[in-house]
């Protein structure tokens, strides 16, 4: 391998380790949202080892959580904003509702499921899911990502 | 003052981190987790369809017997299934480790068919579904269980009868 | 004594690739230090160096409205500035700026830089959270430039130059500020500004996350935003380096006062950075503003009144 290429496959090996996680709520009741806040905020389960950070902004992300069904009165919010993340980029959805509407489902104001709109690349089922379980959802994505960038 | 003593505490007891995903994590026993279903002890009440809160469960009459469906991506994890059906028959485990690839999204599911049989006693088509055991004193054995599932409804409910016990 | 051959200064010691190494080590230790004070494991020490190869791998956006020479221009231009001011400042025992390059007082217009190019980068990229962030920094800047300035004319006033060499060997000649009773309101305004000039908790409202959405950083994604964090590792190197040199910069020559001085800004680090990012919560803008305006530059008036009579 030229001398390039050795360096871009180091640089590589060395990004992988910081994926940042932005969080859409895309009208979820917040159970979901508490349980990612709790990943990320509390001592107990500190996503930070794994080089994650929760970042303010969606420029900044890597991975993307999205929680909730696409209620009517955020798709197209959500929509411009997923668009603003920078590629290349790994959704998880995050509980029920994003994967097929969950206890909404029969809404008359509901757009689940959410990968009718956006990409997502994992799911994890549960209402809310445990912390362990979007960790272990995250850790997916992080081995989905490393392929990606 | 207390910010310094909570702060010197934390450095000297260490984190206080659990170790997933480098580790195993400790689950309670009771954690309402993955739908497990046991075909054998399903009396086809349904039950559990009428109570699923998002829906999740459903039954289809196919000429082979009648079909349980049930998608983990829909379901809430409430519980309401496991409390009132019959036999436990549809239970939770405690497994919660279902985070999956979008491409497994309809994998998560389980399907299962209660068969259709031929009545030992009449010769007519019977589901081959366990008996409900609500309200039967004394309570079925496990031969007179497996006997009463090659009956029709009505060859049942006349078992039942010379048995002696309540409908 | 290594003097300086400017370029070489300026481009890999003790400007340039070693300073940003310094900067990225000491954010490290300070994210996996805070997170053992929370009681959490903490990310690797070279966290800061894996998010920057990272940014560098990923593409910058810009936004429709933003203006684009500046947007991009801004982040460049602080990074440069703060590669030349890891050049001007003196490390005790190892390197001595050139005085050709500049004294304190060049210094001090350097060390102006990042906080300027912060605000113009947020408002040009034409998001009302950047303009929000452009205010709060500005209001900031007022208030902690202050105390800086009447620190920096305490320091030399006692030792009689503004060059940052003069000062150094003052103290090696008359033992260093720390010790020195006449200098520690000085001291204690400088404990007070630094936390806000590097950004840190109770100070960082200009670019908080949960606040403004990260006010001036919110539209920078890819290599512009990591030229953001470069500057912002080098200011940290600048700043406490040059704490170190107006206050205790008594070191051995050689690797040992390389060492020495690296442990002195991690002291300074863990101190002013740290223990206090964990303990205090995050001041809104006019408590920050009107904190400023008490007792840091009281303490400063002070200094500088104590300093011109003894």
């Amino acid at each position: 391998m030229t001398l390039l290429q050795t360096l871009t496959e180091k640089a590589r090996q060395l990004a992988v380790r910081s994926p940042w996680i932005y969080r859409i709520n895309a009208g979820s009741c917040n159970g979901c949202d508490v349980e990612c806040a709790t990943t990320a905020l509390i001592p107990r389960y500190d996503v930070e080892r794994l080089g994650c950070q929760y970042c303010g902004s969606p420029r900044h992300a890597d991975i993307v959580l999205i929680t909730g069904p696409l209620t009517t009165r955020v798709k197209e919010d959500v929509l411009r904003v997923f668009a603003e993340v920078p590629d290349p980029k790994v959704t998880v959805a995050v509980g029920v509702c994003p994967i097929s509407g969950g206890i909404f489902r029969e809404s008359y104001a509901v757009h689940a499921p959410v990968d009718q709109y956006l990409p997502v690349d994992i799911n994890v089922p549960g209402c809310p899911p445990r912390p362990q379980a979007i960790i272990e959802g995250v850790a997916q994505a992080i081995a989905l990502w490393r392929e990606r960038i | 003052m207390n910010a310094m003593t909570l702060l010197l505490r934390n450095l000297i007891r260490g984190p206080s981190t659990v170790p997933f995903p480098f580790g195993p994590a400790w689950t309670p026993a009771r954690m309402r987790g993955r739908i497990e279903f046991d075909l054998a002890a399903c009396t086809g009440c349904r039950a559990c369809e009428q109570v699923c809160a998002p829906g999740a469960i459903r039954f289809d009459k196919t000429p082979e017997g009648l079909r349980f469906m049930m998608w983990h991506n829909s379901c809430v994890f409430c519980g309401m299934c496991n409390f009132y059906c019959p036999t436990d028959a549809i239970h939770q485990s405690n497994d919660w480790h279902m985070a999956h690839a979008v491409g497994d999204k309809f994998d998560m599911a389980i399907r299962e068919v209660i068969p259709y049989t031929a009545c030992t006693g009449c010769g007519n088509k019977a589901l081959a579904s366990a008996p409900n055991p609500v309200g039967v004193v004394p309570p079925f054995t496990p031969e007179e269980i497996e006997q009463q599932r090659h009956l029709c409804p009505a060859c049942r409910k006349k078992a039942l009868a010379e048995r002696g016990a309540q409908p | 004594m290594l003097a300086s051959n400017t370029p070489l200064a300026v481009l890999l010691f003790p400007g340039g690739l070693f300073a940003l190494g310094l900067g990225l080590m000491l954010k490290g230790l300070d994210r996996r230090v805070a997170a053992r004070l929370q009681g959490r494991v903490g990310p690797p020490l070279a966290q800061p160096f894996y998010d920057l190869v990272k940014l560098g791998r990923k593409r910058t956006m810009v936004p429709d409205i933003a203006a684009q020479p500046v947007f991009l221009g801004a982040p460049l231009i602080g990074a440069v500035t703060m590669l030349l001011a890891a050049a001007l400042v003196p490390i005790p025992g190892v390197y001595a700026p050139n005085p050709m390059l500049g004294d304190l007082l060049v210094l001090l217009y350097l060390l102006a830089v990042p906080a300027v190019v912060l605000m113009i980068g947020g408002s040009a990229s034409g998001s009302p959270f950047g303009a929000i962030g452009f205010s709060r920094e500005m209001a900031l800047m007022i208030a902690y430039e202050g105390p800086l300035v009447l620190v920096v004319a305490a320091v030399a006033l006692r030792t009689g130059s503004f060059s940052l060499n003069d000062i150094v060997a003052y103290q090696k000649a008359h033992g260093s500020f720390l010790f020195d009773p006449v200098m520690w309101p000085a001291l204690l305004a400088f404990l007070a500004f630094y936390p806000a000039n590097l950004g840190i908790v109770p100070f960082d409202i200009p670019e908080a996350e949960t606040e403004v959405l990260e006010g001036p950083l919110l539209e920078y994604s890819g290599p512009a935003l990591g030229l953001f964090k470069v500057m912002s590792a080098l200011k940290a190197v600048v700043v406490l380096g040059l704490g170190v040199a107006l206050f205790f910069p008594l070191a051995p020559d050689g690797v040992a006062g390389l060492i020495v001085h690296a442990v002195k800004l991690v002291v300074m680090m863990l101190i002013g950075v740290t223990f206090l990012r964990v303990s205090m919560g995050r001041m809104r803008i006019d408590q920050a503003f009107s904190f400023f305006l008490k007792w840091p530059l009281a303490l400063s008036i002070a200094s500088l009144a104590i300093v011109a009579l003894a």
